[in-house]
């Protein structure tokens, strides 16, 4: 504060009133936007902690943690009063000098945040016993309360200035309230989004198992060749009196070969109450096995499940340097199921030896399925981008306000233009359905019929539109001006009221029946249908009359906001929320993806287009206007050329975010490489997703590369 | 062949930029239209091929009224009156030639210019165009590629594509230096001696309008406050300069 300007005195009143309600002060000044966002702040803010922080307790008991932190307020406020009074008398007493202050608004500030982490667990006890404390998360209670009640003070402050000085010149500065609001939401925030950097360090060794594996997850993606010999000798058991069982194998010269004696005996049998009884000893020789290398016993039961019999004898064995062995194995416990318990259970002794792995050359069948979903995702980003490229670019003609905003059409043009449209398209698709049928349905030939669909709707309704429109045009300017607008007037109104009439009936189904009930809202849906209808058509002759004789209706303006509010609905939803609705629609899978991706692109490439066509040069449309070219043609000659380099530019970064999304969109049901990764997730199959992790940054890059240099050679 | 009663134009923004304004321009004239910049120059020649709306007031095309007539008919108007403007106006990354043919499109069913396609006819007419303003070897080339002068001359030919029976010139020149401006005027000229195509060219500088015009009418703040013919532009004296151009102005020629 400057010393020697007499500062007002500061008003007493006004800070008991902000005292008592934080903004009241300054609202009774005058000041009343500053006091009603005082006031709000304070509530807002005072509700908001209080909510947070009773979220600790299973069942939230709002009211308790709402006492404790008005507690809380209160305590920390006589913290920082003290400290402001300490303040005070150290200047005053001790340094006895009125021009030093003991330590600056910052030193204060530090010390209030120093005081609230030392003494937190005291002022703390003070809010409330130990047993209702564990229902609130205390720490955040602390700042928070501290926060809000150096706001409160500040409140008061402010109030008491300003009551003082009155309102001339210019208001104190927002600068301290607004720091101490943001701290007070940083204090919510870092509780509500559960930050725990405890956690992040101590469980660090849960990744460190598996982040070698999906950064370098390489060996996966190959498959290796492995030469398996199995050689078998068949064992009967349990051996029938009489039986003399399979015969034994022959020794083979040069090809490794098996044999057992006996070749018949009893199975193993194991005691329910844990001992167990080995089955006959059975003598296992062979031969012609590779020197050194380890085989391996397995034996198969007579249904030809194979096991390694465990308990039984050696199942590993080590061949000698002349490709023999001799081991000895008793017959392992086999429970035989009752249905072939019948006849003669033959088993069969598995002696396997498997070569070393060799690496193949080839993809493995997991990073083959990563490819292909790969390749899917990037297609899925390229139809999406072109399809929405196709259909957006119409649509960015009719949201560009230069080209609209000129269009005045006059009341009965557009009369006969609705009409028309209306009747062009209803004809339209009436002989498009037609054509489906003359080429055996829509299964049959769909892409066909779809294009012959789409030709004839578009090209019948802009032919009505304009047809009509000119001879309504005609028809009633021959009628001459009071007759021409009365009569276009009401055709207006009537044709205003049938959306009118939807309207009513929506409104009763969509707010009535919430409001009433559904089954009261539907005995009146058809008096709100009829009121709707003759609400719209009322309100259209009336501005109808009052634009008689003027320059008609911007009816291009009128096109230009509704796309433009479309639009911007369309893209203030993602394309992974728009996946979600289409996988339900078409079934899981990159078709749904696309839709997705395709309805999004439309609406911002829309956008992007339009602002393109907006901010081209007006002279050669101007030109091309004055020459007598239609709108269409100045179109293509004047409007085209210009925005093409943007356009493209444009459209090629759009094809980077489709790429980008489609590597995600699998994960609602999309398709591509984020389902697949998505399973193996699942499964916990760390190399797989780690291959799938690599191939989608990979492209990204590659593209997000390629997409930089097209659109810095296209401008 | 024109004639111009009454006519009155107020900007949606309330600026009044005519008033009241009458002339008739007979066939084959070169009319030169003087008056400091604001004075309403542009908007007097767009409202005469209707680029803008005039508030009030009609404008009379070879006998008929069409002030009021329908899109499709002001088409078949506009086609007949070529325009030349001070910036040019060309598309800067189409090439000479599209620019050029561009000026033909009032006479091209406008189904047939969507895939690009002009007639052999007009193609040939594009090189004439070009032929005749003297710059048929740059019909490839992009039209940002021109000089100044060059696109302007581009600008005449596509004007000259319409088959013009007049021509709306808005200060042609006022982006060229005087050598240039006088090619270009030059062109205008042969035109309008030639093919007796009607010319109005507003200009800036009075010895331009004295060596070109046949005759001249003068702006000023939207009113018509001087109408002459050869003879009344050379004896022009300062008092009557001082009527069209305000009391601060000074004679200032070029040359
Ligand atoms: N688009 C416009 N909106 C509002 N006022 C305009 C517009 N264009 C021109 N004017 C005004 O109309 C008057 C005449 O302008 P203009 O016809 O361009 O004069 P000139 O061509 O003689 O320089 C000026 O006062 C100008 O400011
Ligand atoms: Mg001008």
């Amino acid at each position: 504060m400057t010393k020697g300007i007499a500062a007002p005195r500061p008003s007493l009143l006004h800070g008991i009133l902000s005292l008592l309600v934080p903004g009241l002060g300054q609202f009774v000044v005058g000041a009343r936007g500053r006091g009603s966002a005082i006031f709000a702040s304070v509530v807002v803010l005072g509700g908001l902690s209080a909510w947070t922080i009773s979220q600790k307790a299973r069942f939230p008991d709002f009211s308790l943690s709402f006492v404790i932190f008005a507690k809380l307020v209160f305590a920390t406020g006589l913290l920082l009063l003290f400290l402001v009074a300490l303040r005070a008398l150290v200047s005053r007493f001790i340094l006895r000098d009125a021009s030093l202050e003991a330590f600056s608004a910052y030193g204060m500030g530090i010390l209030y945040f120093l005081a609230l982490v030392v003494a937190g667990n005291q002022i703390l006890a003070t809010a409330g016993s130990a047993e209702q404390l564990a229902f609130v998360f205390g720490g955040t209670a602390l700042f928070a309360a501290g926060s809000l009640a150096a706001l409160w003070l500040w409140n008061v402050a402010d109030a008491a200035r300003i009551g003082g000085a009155g309102l001339g010149g210019h208001l104190p500065s927002l600068a301290l309230p607004i720091l101490l609001v943001c701290l007070l939401v940083f204090s919510l925030g870092y509780n509500i989004t559960r930050v725990d950097l405890p956690k992040a360090i101590t469980e660090y060794q849960d990744i460190s198992i598996l982040l070698p594996r999906i950064l370098w997850p390489w060996r996966a993606a190959f498959a290796y060749d492995q030469e398996v010999v199995e050689e078998t000798q068949l064992i009967q058991a349990p051996c029938p009196d009489g039986a003399i069982g399979p015969p034994s194998n022959e020794p083979q010269a040069g090809e490794p070969w098996i044999s057992a004696t006996p070749t018949c005996g009893e199975v193993g049998v194991r005691a329910i109450t844990g001992g167990f009884e080995p089955g006959t000893l059975l003598t296992i020789t062979g031969g012609g096995f590779v020197p050194g290398q380890t085989v391996n016993i397995l034996w198969k039961n007579p249904i030809g499940n194979a096991f390694r019999p465990r308990g039984v004898g050696e199942t590993e064995i080590l061949i000698n340097e002349n490709g023999e062995f001799t081991s000895q194995l008793n017959i392992p416990d086999v429970v035989i199921p009752e249905a072939t318990a019948s006849g003669d259970q033959i088993h069969t002794l598995v002696v396997r030896q498997e070569d070393v792995e060799v690496f193949g050359w080839r993809f493995s069948d997991d990073m083959k399925l990563a490819l292909v979903g790969m390749l899917e995702t990037i297609m899925m980003g390229l139809m999406a981008t072109f399809f929405g490229m196709i259909l957006a670019f119409p649509i960015s003609f009719l949201a560009a306000r230069n080209l609209m905003a000129p269009i005045v059409s006059p009341l009965n043009g557009i009369v006969g233009g609705i009409v028309g449209l209306v009747a062009g398209i209803w004809l339209g698709s009436e002989l498009a359905g037609r054509a489906a049928e003359a080429l055996g349905g829509l299964a049959n030939a769909p892409i066909q019929i779809f294009l012959i669909g789409a030709v004839l709707v578009i090209g019948l309704g802009y032919a009505g539109l304009t047809l009509a429109g000119r001879l309504f045009a005609l028809m009633l300017e021959r009628l001459g001006g009071a007759a021409n607008d009365t009569i276009s007037a009401i055709l207006l109104a009537a044709m205003i009221a049938v959306p009118g009439y939807f309207l009513g009936r929506g409104f009763s189904r969509g707010v009535m029946s919430i409001v009433q009930g559904a089954d009261i809202a539907a005995i009146n849906e058809q008096n709100f249908a009829y009121a709707g209808a003759i609400l719209l058509a009322v309100l259209t002759l009336l501005y109808a009359f009052r634009n008689r004789g003027g320059r008609g209706i911007p009816i291009g303006s009128i096109i230009y906001t509704t796309t433009r509010t479309i639009l911007n609905i369309l893209r203030s939803v993602e394309a992974l929320i728009y996946a979600i609705i289409f996988a339900i629609w078409v079934g899981l899978g990159p078709f749904a993806g696309m839709l997705a991706l395709t309805l999004h692109t439309v609406a911002s490439l829309a956008k992007l287009y339009s602002e393109a066509i907006e901010s081209i040069e007006p002279g050669p449309l101007e030109a091309l206007n004055a020459t007598g070219a239609t709108r269409l043609q100045t179109i293509v000659y004047a409007v085209i050329p210009q925005i093409l380099p943007p356009a493209i530019s444009f459209t090629v970064y759009r094809w980077d975010i489709n790429v980008r999304m489609s590597t995600i969109i699998g994960f609602v049901g999309g398709g591509g490489i984020g389902f697949i990764m998505l399973q193996w997730q699942r499964l916990y199959q760390w190399e797989l997703v780690g291959i799938a992790v690599w191939l989608i940054a990979i492209t990204v890059a590659t593209l997000d590369y390629v997409s930089a240099e097209i659109r810095e050679r296209t401008i | 062949m024109l004639k111009v009663e009454h006519l009155s134009m107020v900007y949606p923004d309330g600026t009044i930029a005519l008033r009241d304004v009458s002339f008739e321009v007979k066939e084959g004239e070169f009319l030169g239209i003087i008056g400091l910049s604001g004075s309403g120059k542009s908007t007097l020649l767009r409202c005469i091929n209707r680029l803008l709306e005039p508030s009030e007031g009609k404008i009379i095309w070879n006998g008929r009224d069409i002030t009021h007539i329908d899109q499709s008919e002001l088409r078949m108007v506009r086609r007949e009156i070529g325009m030349v403007f001070q910036q040019f106006n060309l598309v800067k990354r189409s090439s000479v030639m599209v620019n050029v043919l561009s000026g033909r499109l009032g006479y091209t069913p406008p189904s047939w210019s969507l895939i690009n396609r002009f007639s052999r006819a007009d193609r040939a007419l594009a090189v004439a165009a070009l032929e005749r303003v003297g710059i048929a070897d740059k019909a490839n080339n992009r039209a940002d590629e021109l000089s100044g002068g060059q696109q302007q001359r581009v600008g005449i030919a596509r004007a000259l594509m319409q088959q013009p029976k007049m021509i709306l010139a808005d200060e042609p020149v006022a982006s060229l230096d005087p050598v240039l401006s006088h090619s270009i005027l030059g062109y205008l000229e042969k035109l309008n001696k030639e093919d007796n195509i009607t010319v109005l060219c507003s200009l800036h500088f009075l010895d331009l309008v004295q060596r070109y015009s046949t005759r001249v009418i003068g702006l000023r703040s939207g009113k018509l406050v001087f109408e002459g013919g050869k003879k009344d532009i050379a004896e022009i004296s300062d008092s009557r300069f001082k009527e069209i151009y305000g009391e601060e102005a000074q004679r200032l020629g070029v040359e």
